[in-house]
C-alpha cells in the first residue's frame, strides 16, 4: 500500500511532507517518558508487519496495523509510524522516500482516529475491548485504503475505481488485521491492562 | 619389384580417379533434402526460442526475489529503532536528572 516514488504531483508530495512533520511534532509532544518502551516496541511490530504478506492473485498485499498501532499508542502512534515508514523506505525500498510524507498521513492518520475511536468506545471488559480492538484493527485498514485512493487521484487517477480495487485487494488484509488485533487487545486487557489505558490516565511508574 | 610398382600405380590412379564419384554421391545426399535441412532447424529455432523465454522468466523471478528484504535488513531496522528510542530515553532521563534539585551527573 505504500505510495511509490514518482507518483505523485509534487505539490501533494511537499504539502504532505508539511503536513506529516506538524503531526509528528505534535505527536512527539503527546509522547511522554514512560510511554517509550512501548512506542518503539510498536514501531518495531509496525516495521515487520509489512513483511508479512498475504496472496493475492498473482500478486500479493501486505499487512499495515495502523488500526492496532493507533488503538495501543493513542496520539503517539504518528511518530511511531513515520519512523517506522522511514526506516522501510531506506532499508527496504517499500515506498519512495519523496512519498514519504504522504505515505505516513495515509497510514498516521488512520492510525489517529482508530485510537481515538478505541479510547472512547472500549469499556472495561476485555472481551469488549477486544471487540473493539478488533473493529478498530479492520476499520484502521479500510480509513487506509481511502486515503490511498484519495491521494492517487492527485495523480490523475479515477478516485472510485481506485479506492473499490484498493478495498478488495485488501479485503484478506481487513479481516486477518480485525483478528490480529481483536487477539493482541484481550490478550493484553487480560495479562496487563495498564498497556491499555490513555495516556493521560496512565498511572506514572 | 616392377609388378609390385605397377601395383602401386594403380592403385594411386584409381584412388584419386574414384574421389569426384565419391564425392559426388555426397553432395547428392545433401542436396536431396534441402526442405528437410529447413524443417530441421526451423524446429530446433522454436524449441531454443522457448528455452530462452523460460530462461527470461528465471532471472525475472531471481531478481525479484533478490529483492525482497532479508533477515539482515529486519535486524537492521529493529536495531535503529531501538537504538533510536534508547537514545531518546537517556536524554530524556538526564533531562529528568537535571530538573530535579541535585546536580546533573
Amino acid at each position: 500500500m505504500h505510495i511509490s516514488d514518482g507518483v505523485l504531483p509534487v505539490s501533494v508530495a511537499v504539502g504532505g511532507y508539511a503536513v506529516s512533520l506538524g503531526l509528528t511534532v505534535w505527536s512527539a509532544r503527546k509522547t511522554r517518558n514512560e510511554d517509550m518502551p512501548k512506542l518503539a516496541v510498536m514501531t518495531a511490530a509496525f516495521f515487520v508487519a509489512s513483511l508479512i504478506h498475504v496472496p493475492f492473485g498473482p500478486t500479493s498485499v501486505h499487512l499495515i496495523i495502523p488500526g492496532l498501532t493507533g488503538a495501543l499508542l493513542g496520539p503517539s502512534a504518528f511518530l511511531s509510524i513515520g519512523l517506522g515508514l522511514l526506516l522501510q523506505s531506506l532499508l527496504f525500498q517499500f515506498g519512495g522516500l519523496t512519498a514519504l510524507g504522504v505515505n505516513a498521513l495515509m497510514m498516521g492518520v488512520p492510525a489517529i482516529a482508530c485510537g481515538w475511536v478505541f479510547q472512547t468506545f472500549k469499556g472495561q471488559t476485555p472481551s469488549r475491548q477486544a471487540l473493539v480492538g478488533g473493529v478498530v484493527g479492520a476499520v484502521g485498514t479500510v480509513l487506509a485504503a481511502i486515503i490511498l485512493a484519495g491521494f492517487l487521484m492527485t495523480g490523475g487517477e479515477d478516485f472510485l475505481g481506485v479506492a473499490k480495487i484498493a478495498l478488495a485487494a485488501h479485503v484478506p488484509v481487513i479481516i486477518i488485521e480485525g483478528a490480529v488485533s481483536a487477539l493482541t487487545v484481550g490478550f493484553l486487557a487480560r495479562v496487563k491492562p495498564a498497556l491499555l489505558l490513555h495516556p493521560s490516565r496512565q498511572a506514572h511508574g | 619389384m616392377k609388378t609390385l610398382r605397377r601395383g602401386l600405380m594403380v592403385g594411386v590412379v584409381g584412388f584419386f580417379l574414384l574421389i569426384p564419384p565419391v564425392g559426388s554421391w555426397a553432395q547428392e545426399k545433401v542436396e536431396a533434402d534441402p526442405q528437410a535441412v529447413i524443417t530441421l532447424l526451423k524446429e530446433q529455432n522454436r524449441k531454443m526460442s522457448s528455452d530462452l523465454r523460460r530462461i527470461h522468466r528465471e532471472i525475472a523471478a531471481l531478481r525479484s526475489d533478490l529483492g525482497e528484504p532479508g533477515i539482515k535488513d529486519v535486524a537492521a531496522g529493529v536495531g535503529y529503532i531501538f537504538g533510536l528510542f534508547g537514545v531518546a530515553a537517556y536524554v530524556a532521563s538526564r533531562k529528568k536528572n537535571s530538573d530535579s534539585p541535585e546536580s546533573s551527573s
